[in-house]
């Protein structure tokens, strides 16, 4: 168990070698969707907004708010305050790559629906959890005590979470607009093989970035509750 | 017949390379700045613990 008053490290990195690596691979797989992919038939190049799309939405959905909710659970367990701080990353990131589901899908939306917006289950239950997870943030800046501050968005965290399961699942409980699941589906995936490796190359690369942005996001966590120490050391 | 829609593929990948831009460079300023204060509050700390020796 961390508390206020053990002393925290925060290294600095000269230069952030997994955030240059991960850059570079968002630029490849850029590269690789727009110039190096068939268009799809039916579709035209705006199927390519899937690579981007699908895949935040995955590292958001089963990988950051997923991250979020077990890391707030062990805070509750065992009041660690690393865990409280990892939470708080996570969701931030995932706040990110959610912010980039919910702009590039209208896009692909307008050309294939007709329409930017429909409010349809699935799309309308993560726009609901991006305010979620922004009523997660704000709780965190509006409450001071560490303590407080951390078992208040474990508890919110947790809760937003569970919407997750119901986003998975919306397409197939509810009639929707949204394409049903081309690939995390129990048959074999509907998209050519050149496609495949696009849309998998795409998810290591955006994986790399998450984490890239999680270790960052974490240690501006480290170092502003070891400003806070030293604040009150101080005072 | 395949539709002619590129313009919107263009625009969501500069769009999602603006969110991802923004958040790191939101990042790397949040962390020049705590830096900055730590660095601060340390310096104050050291010259007060010297003044107190003396």
């Amino acid at each position: 168990m961390t508390s206020a008053s053990e002393p925290l490290a925060v290294a600095r990195p000269r230069r952030d070698i997994l955030l240059g690596v991960a850059i570079l691979a968002v630029a490849l797989v850029y590269v690789r969707a727009l110039a190096f992919t068939p268009i799809e038939a039916r579709q035209g190049a705006a199927q390519k907004i899937l690579y981007i799309h699908a895949t935040a939405a995955f590292i958001a959905l089963y990988v950051a708010f997923a991250l979020m909710a077990i890391s707030s659970i062990l805070y509750l367990w065992l009041k660690d305050e690393k865990l409280d701080r990892v939470a708080e990353s996570a969701a931030e990131v995932g706040l990110a790559f959610t912010t980039v589901v919910l702009l590039t899908g209208p896009l692909w939306g307008k050309t294939i629906w007709g329409a930017w917006w429909t409010w349809d289950a699935r799309l309308t239950s993560t726009l609901f959890l991006w305010f979620l997870i922004v009523a997660y943030s704000l709780l965190r800046g509006a409450v001071e005590d560490r303590g407080r501050r951390a078992r208040y968005a474990a508890v919110l965290g947790i809760l937003a979470a569970m919407l997750v399961p119901f986003i998975h699942l919306s397409v197939y409980l509810f009639r929707t607009l949204h394409p049903m699941p081309i690939l995390l589906k129990p048959s074999a995936p509907s998209m050519p093989a050149e496609m495949q490796v696009t849309f998998f190359s795409a998810f290591v690369a955006f994986v790399l970035l998450f984490a890239a942005l999680l270790r960052a996001r974490y240690r501006i966590a480290t170092l502003r509750d070891l400003v806070a120490s030293r604040e009150q050391e101080r005072a | 017949m395949t539709p002619d829609n590129g313009g919107f593929a263009t625009a969501a990948y500069l769009l999602a390379a603006l969110v991802y831009g923004a958040y790191v460079v939101s990042l790397k300023l949040r962390e020049r700045r705590l830096r900055e204060r730590l660095s601060r509050l340390e310096s104050h700390a050291t010259a007060s613990n010297r003044a107190a020796g003396a």
